[in-house]
């Protein structure tokens, strides 16, 4: 047997577009028994990497091969699913990595925290594979559900649960708003097949109908995504939950709401365009708008927090703003690379969430005085700490400066010819520039200022070992873009087909 | 018969009854109740599309969506539980600790 995708197609045969989520579903069904008969977070952590290494084996096999295939017209594999697959994966594997020696995880429920886990990427595994609105609508739910009850699973601590009431019912507002939003749409449409609506739709004109469903699925993805105004839940629930958990959420969750937004609207604008009764201009608008106030809200608000979680929070709602860009400008290019940076956000908001998480797990504060004097007591720490943060503001050669040059270039120019979303490639510019100011600020509290204690400190080795390859990460993939870059191209490729 | 218009402004007045609730009420279990007029909203344009257009998959997605929705009011409950026995309220006031 040859070592490509034959050895899945030969293993799940029909239910091949299936294989990864269906290794991740067969985990968490026996995560909880693993921790039951062994009663050793080591030994369940040990299973839950082995299960997600097998998982993004297959994966990483179909996606190299240029594997494609078709289940039941609800789920169809292709390179854009098998690229948003391995962001998820990649994801997960963190959190599963870290949660196993974080102070903040669960001690007594440690199995259910990571069937859940397994759980809610499967989730956003299904929402990236899905061709359908039920198959996203239920992708979704699965991911969020979940989601909810990993925010609350810190215990005994009053801002976890407070983070998990607020997390439910604004969740649980997006989901109403979305299933309405899909309602009218499969209304308009009358069908639940992606492609069929698209074809659907460019044959008639604009109806009222379509317009509310376009309304309120923009509000309930902007609930998923973090889009300013509907960002109020993000920063409290990044604050109270696990640092694991808020470095699940922040890097993984959210990419589902962007998933789920090209997978709908890129497809109905990029089939519904080629027609003339279908004007896209408005909605282009629309996004551009909501993109400039996301990145001015997330990184203005940013400036004034002192809580680092918090900040990397509003960090993490500029950096929603950023991606939106793909959204008003709408070309090939555009898409390849909101997806690079959803890629190299991963790894550098991934990496400081990690860092945070570690600190914490040995004593350190969440606020960013308790930073100061960090070079000396731990240099490796703060060393990758100044990456991440400098990666996130976009200075090169790191990994965010790449993806943003991209990023912002694609705003700038599509085909040759300069486009008329120019101004929002220089309201992206010039909040980086601000966002610099804030991020400086953890930096100068980690070199320049004195701290009160100047023990050294050791933190746990996973935590290392996570924060060592998001350092390589950040490096490689500034230095060599085309590495991801390849696969995402061909995966916007995908979609534009 | 009954034209689909009545049907579709039935939902959405229930629809803005649920998205009203949730704006102004202090009570979180009055709030999940009100998210469940807004799914249940939705619900009902599937049926309607569905019925109009004689597509049988609209009645499927609604299946899905209520046991979706009974699925997050369990977990929403279990939430509130925990929030209760450890802040002793589930008034939006009283959790309001972490703002800005």
């Amino acid at each position: 047997m040859m070592f490509d995708s034959s050895i899945v197609t030969t293993i799940f045969a029909e239910f091949s577009p299936l294989a990864p989520m269906i290794v991740m579903i067969i985990g968490a069904l026996v995560m909880p028994a693993v921790f039951f008969a062994t009663k050793r977070k080591s030994a369940v952590a040990a299973v839950m990497i082995a299960v997600i290494a097998i998982s993004m084996l297959f994966n990483v096999l179909m996606m190299v091969d240029g594997y494609q295939a078709d289940y039941a017209g609800l789920f169809a594999y292709d390179a854009f699913a098998g690229v948003m697959i391995l962001l998820f994966q990649i994801v997960a594997f963190f959190t599963a990595l870290v949660s196993v020696s974080s102070s903040e995880t669960t001690r007594m429920h440690y199995g259910a925290f990571n069937a859940l886990l397994l759980a809610a990427t499967t989730g956003m595994m299904f929402v990236a594979t899905a061709s359908d609105l039920i198959t996203i609508f239920l992708g979704i739910e699965l991911a969020s559900i979940t989601s909810y009850v990993l925010v609350a699973m810190k215990r005994s601590d009053p801002r976890a649960a407070e983070a998990a009431v607020k997390y439910v019912i604004f969740g649980g507002l997006s989901t109403a708003l979305t299933l309405y939003g899909l309602s009218m749409l499969y209304g308009v449409a009358g069908t639940t097949n992606i492609e069929d609506i698209a074809i659907a739709l460019s044959t008639q004109d604009f109806s009222w109908a379509f317009g509310i469903a376009m309304i309120t699925m923009i509000a309930g993805f902007g609930f998923k995504i973090a889009a300013v105004p509907f960002h109020a839940w993000a920063p409290d629930v990044y604050e109270g939950a696990a640092t694991p958990v808020t470095m699940f959420l922040g890097t993984g969750s959210k990419k589902v709401g962007f998933v789920a937004l090209f997978k709908i609207f890129l497809v109905i604008f990029v089939a519904a365009s080629s027609t003339a009764a279908f004007a896209t201009e408005e909605l282009q608008y629309i996004f551009a708008i909501i993109a400039a106030i996301t990145m001015t809200v997330g990184n203005v608000v940013a400036i004034s927090q002192n809580n680092i979680k918090r900040m990397l929070a509003y960090s993490s709602i500029a950096q929603a703003g950023y991606i939106l860009i793909v959204m008003a400008v709408m070309s090939e290019y555009a898409l390849a690379s909101g997806m690079f940076h959803m890629f190299t956000h991963v790894f550098m908001k991934g990496g400081a969430f990690l860092i945070v998480g570690a600190l914490i797990t040995v004593g350190i504060g969440e606020k960013i005085s308790d930073y100061q004097g960090l070079a000396k007591r731990a240099p490796f720490i703060a060393f990758a700490m100044t990456l991440f943060l400098f990666s996130l503001a976009g200075i090169p050669p790191l990994a965010g400066f790449t993806s943003k040059l991209f990023l912002f270039s694609s705003a700038i120019y599509d085909g040759g010819v300069m486009t008329q979303w120019v101004w929002l490639a220089f309201v992206a510019v010039l909040n980086s520039a601000i966002s610099l100011y804030y991020y400086t600020r953890v930096v100068k509290a980690m070199y320049i200022e004195k701290g009160a204690n100047a023990e050294r400190i050791k933190i746990p080795k996973t935590f290392t070992a996570a924060i060592v390859t998001c350092v390589v990460f950040v490096i490689i993939l500034g230095l060599f873009p085309q590495l991801i870059m390849d696969f995402c191209a061909d995966a916007a490729a995908v979609l534009f087909g | 018969m009954i034209p689909i218009e009545v049907y579709l402004i039935f939902a959405a007045v229930l629809f803005a009854i649920g998205a009203y609730g949730v704006v102004v009420k202090n009570n979180t279990i009055v709030v999940l109740m009100c998210i469940e007029l807004m799914l249940n909203a939705a619900n009902i344009n599937f049926i309607v599309f569905s019925a109009f257009t004689t597509d049988v998959l609209g009645q499927v997605f609604v299946i899905m969506s209520i046991s979706v929705a009974a699925a997050e009011v369990a977990v929403g409950i279990a939430i509130l539980l925990n929030a209760y026995k450890i802040k002793g309220t589930i008034e939006a006031d009283g959790l309001a600790s972490m703002r800005w």
